[in-house]
C-alpha cells in the first residue's frame, strides 16, 4: 500500500497585503488569511490534482510547500523530511514549475538556462549533461534549445520552464497550472508526459483550474476554495457525491412497461416521451444522477424487451462539484481578507 | 531505482559547482551586453575627469595644478605627490569597485525579482550564500579587470605612467578591500529586498560612499567627528592604501601592514554582518508575503 510522500497537518497562512484605494498617500494594510488548517495526505506514486479559482489559495499551498513562503501555523513532512527544519532535503526532493513562463534568464540560452538550474540543484556537470541531453529528446526542445530565452514563443518558454522542473530528477514533481498558455496539442503532449513520468514512479502535485485537464490525469483531487479543502476523492468518487438533477436522453424501441419501471427508480423523477414515430420512441430521463442510475436504466429497457438506438447521459463535471460544495463558479476570485488591522498581521 | 533526492548531491564540489556557475552565467549575459563592458572602462575616467580638468582651469596650467595640490596635500596629511591626474583615477576605480559591487548585489536581487528567476533561485537547494559568492565573483572579477584597464587607459590619457611604486601592495589593497564589501553589500541587498526601491537607494547611497570614502580628497579635510566616521567604513581605507602604496603616500597608521591588518579585520567581521542582516530579513520576507512580491 502506497505511503504519504507529503503530509501536512494543520497548516494555515496569514499575510498581510496593502491595499491603495483613492488618495495618493492612501494605503490601508489588509489580513489576508490564504490557507486555513489545511491537513492532507498525498502519497506515493499518485497524481494529485488541486483545484480551485484564482485566489482560493492553491499557489500559497504550493509556495509553502516548496518552502517558498513559511507557514503561519501548522507542520508538514515532504518525502520523509520536516518542512522547515530539513528544508535544504525539501528542495532536492522536489522539481517544479511555478511560475510558468517567468523564472528563465532571457540572455541565456535554454541549455544554459537549465545548466545553471541543475548546477543550482547540486547536480554534478557530468549527470547534469546526461540529463539535459536526455530532456532536449523527451520534450522535443532541439530547435530552439541553444537559441537566447528572449527569442521564445510562451510555450517554448513553458516547456522549457517544465524541463527545469525535471532536471534534478526529483522524486516529487510539483506543476503550477503548466499548460496555461500552450497550444492545444502541445498541451496534450506534457500531459502524456506527465503521465509518462508517474509511471516511473514520480509523484505529481498538478494545480489546475481546468477540470478536463483534471480529470483526465489525476488520481485523486483536492478542491480548494478560500483557503480550505472543500473535499479530497478520485474524480469519480467526487462526481458521485452530488446529487443533482440531471437528463439521460434515449432513442430506441421503448416498451411502456419499461418506462413505468424506470419511473419507480430510486432517483428518478419523471421519464418523458419526447417522440413517436412507427414504435421508435424519444425518451427524457429525469434523475438526480444520471451516471448512478445510468446502469439501472439500460437494464430495465433490456429486461423488457426494449431496443436502445443512443442514450446520452450528462456528465457531472467536478466543476458541479466544486458548484455544489462552494455556490460558486470556479472563475470567481475568493481571496479571503479577514481583518482591516496592519498591527494584527503576521511578525 | 529512483534516489531520495533526485541526482542531487550535497558535497564541495557540488557546491564549488554553484559558485562558479552562477558567475559564469553573469559572464555570459554580460558578453550579450557589451555596452556595459565600454561603461565600466569609460565611467571612471570621465569621473576623474572632472576634477582633474577643473583642477587645470583653476590653476592655469597642469603644472601649476600639481603645484597646488602638492602643498595643499602636504599640509593636509603629512606627504605629497604632484600627480593628481592618478590620485583622482585611483579614487574614481575604487568608487567604481565599491558601487559596483553595491549594483551586483543589490540590484541583482531587484532584477531578479521582477523577471522571476529570484523565486527560481529559492526553489532550489542551494544555499543562498553559494549564490551570493557567485555574484560576488562575477562583480569583484568584473570591476577589478575594469579597474587595470581604466586605470591604464585613464593615466594614458592624462599623460602619466600607470605602473609606478609598490603596485604589488595596490593589489594586495584592493583584494583585500574586497572581502568587506561582500559584507556591505549584503548588507546593502538585505535592505533592497525589505523596501523594493534599489534605484533610488542605490543612487542615494552612491552618493554617500564617494563623499565619505574620498573619492576626490584626503578625508583629513573633514571635520574630526566625520574623519572618523569615514575610518569606520573599508573602502576608505582601500583606497588610501592603494594611493598610498602607487603614490607614496602616507597610511592612516604609519605603515602599510597595519592598514592592511585592519581592512582584514573589517574582512572578518563585515561579512558575517551582511550575512546575518540578509538572513534575517530573508526570513522576515518568507513569514510573510515571499520573495517573489515586487
Amino acid at each position: 500500500m502506497a505511503k504519504p510522500i507529503i503530509q501536512i497537518r494543520g497548516m494555515s497562512k496569514t499575510f498581510s497585503s496593502k491595499e491603495r484605494k483613492g488618495g495618493v498617500f492612501k494605503g490601508k494594510r489588509k489580513k489576508v488569511r490564504a490557507l486555513i488548517d489545511v491537513d492532507l495526505d498525498i502519497m506515493e506514486g499518485e497524481i494529485f490534482g488541486i483545484l480551485g479559482p484564482n485566489g482560493a489559495g492553491k499557489t500559497t499551498l504550493i509556495k509553502c510547500l516548496t518552502t517558498l513562503l513559511l507557514p503561519t501555523a501548522g507542520k508538514a513532512k515532504i518525502n520523509g523530511f520536516h518542512l522547515e527544519k530539513e528544508d535544504t532535503m525539501v528542495r532536492a526532493s522536489l522539481g517544479c514549475m511555478l511560475m510558468g513562463e517567468r523564472g528563465m534568464y532571457w540572455k541565456l540560452t535554454g541549455r544554459e538556462n537549465l545548466d545553471y538550474f541543475g548546477a543550482l540543484y547540486h547536480v554534478p556537470k557530468k549527470l547534469r549533461k546526461e540529463k539535459i541531453k536526455e530532456l532536449v529528446e523527451l520534450l522535443k526542445l532541439h530547435d530552439f534549445i541553444d537559441r537566447t530565452v528572449e527569442t521564445y514563443s510562451s510555450g517554448q518558454k513553458m516547456i522549457l520552464a517544465f524541463a527545469k522542473a525535471l532536471v534534478n530528477e526529483a522524486p516529487i514533481i510539483i506543476l503550477d497550472e503548466p499548460t496555461v498558455t500552450m497550444d492545444v496539442h502541445v498541451a496534450k503532449e506534457l500531459r502524456e508526459i506527465v503521465k509518462g513520468l508517474n509511471a516511473k514512479g514520480h509523484t505529481i502535485v498538478y494545480t489546475t483550474h481546468i477540470m478536463q485537464e483534471a480529470e483526465e490525469l489525476c488520481d485523486r483531487v483536492a478542491i480548494i476554495d478560500k483557503g480550505k479543502i472543500m473535499t479530497i476523492g478520485t474524480p469519480d468518487e467526487l462526481r458521485q457525491t452530488i446529487e443533482q438533477e440531471s437528463s439521460v436522453a434515449i432513442e430506441g424501441i421503448i416498451p411502456q412497461k419499461a418506462i413505468d419501471e424506470m419511473k419507480a427508480l430510486a432517483g428518478v423523477r419523471d421519464a418523458v416521451v419526447k417522440s413517436q414515430k412507427n414504435g421508435h420512441i424519444t425518451l427524457s430521463v429525469i434523475c438526480e444522477n444520471s451516471r448512478k442510475l445510468l446502469p439501472g436504466i439500460i437494464q430495465t429497457i433490456t429486461a423488457n424487451d426494449g431496443h436502445i438506438e443512443y442514450i446520452s447521459p450528462t456528465d457531472v463535471t467536478l466543476e458541479d462539484v466544486f458548484i455544489k460544495l462552494t455556490g460558486r463558479s470556479l472563475s470567481v476570485d475568493t481571496r479571503v481578507v479577514v481583518k482591516d488591522d496592519a498591527k494584527d498581521g503576521p511578525k | 531505482m529512483m534516489q531520495r533526492t533526485g541526482l542531487s548531491e550535497f558535497n564541495w564540489r557540488t557546491k564549488l559547482d554553484i559558485i562558479w556557475t552562477v558567475a559564469v552565467a553573469r559572464f555570459k549575459t554580460l558578453a550579450r551586453y557589451r555596452g556595459w563592458v565600454f561603461m565600466d572602462i569609460s565611467i571612471p575616467i570621465v569621473f576623474a575627469a572632472m576634477p582633474v580638468l577643473l583642477g587645470i582651469a583653476f590653476a592655469g596650467s597642469v603644472s601649476a595644478a600639481g603645484e597646488n595640490f602638492n602643498t595643499n596635500l602636504m599640509n593636509l596629511t603629512g606627504a605629497s605627490t604632484q600627480l593628481f591626474q592618478v590620485y583622482m583615477l585611483i579614487g574614481a576605480n575604487v568608487f567604481m569597485i565599491v558601487s559596483s559591487s553595491l549594483w551586483q548585489v543589490g540590484f541583482w536581487i531587484r532584477r531578479e525579482r521582477f523577471t522571476g528567476t529570484l523565486e527560481s533561485i529559492y526553489l532550489a537547494p542551494a544555499s543562498r550564500m553559494l549564490v551570493l559568492a557567485g555574484i560576488s565573483l562575477y562583480a569583484n572579477i568584473r570591476s577589478i579587470l575594469a579597474f587595470f584597464v581604466s586605470f591604464t587607459i585613464g593615466c594614458l590619457i592624462f599623460g602619466v605612467w600607470p605602473f609606478q611604486g609598490q603596485f604589488l601592495i595596490a593589489i594586495l589593497f584592493l583584494l583585500a578591500g574586497i572581502i568587506p564589501l561582500w559584507g556591505v553589500s549584503f548588507f546593502f541587498g538585505s535592505i533592497v529586498m525589505k523596501i523594493r526601491e534599489a534605484n533610488a537607494l542605490i543612487n542615494i547611497a552612491q552618493l554617500g560612499i564617494s563623499f565619505i570614502m574620498g573619492v576626490y580628497f584626503p578625508i583629513q579635510i573633514f571635520p574630526k567627528a566625520m574623519e572618523y566616521l569615514a575610518l569606520c567604513f573599508p573602502p576608505t581605507w582601500m583606497t588610501n592604501g592603494v594611493r598610498s602604496s602607487i603614490l607614496d603616500l602616507s597610511y592612516f597608521m604609519e605603515h602599510w601592514y597595519i592598514d592592511f591588518a585592519v581592512l582584514w579585520l573589517f574582512a572578518l567581521v563585515f561579512p558575517l554582518m551582511g550575512l546575518w542582516a540578509f538572513r534575517k530579513i530573508e526570513d522576515g520576507i518568507r513569514k510573510n508575503e515571499g520573495v517573489g512580491q515586487f
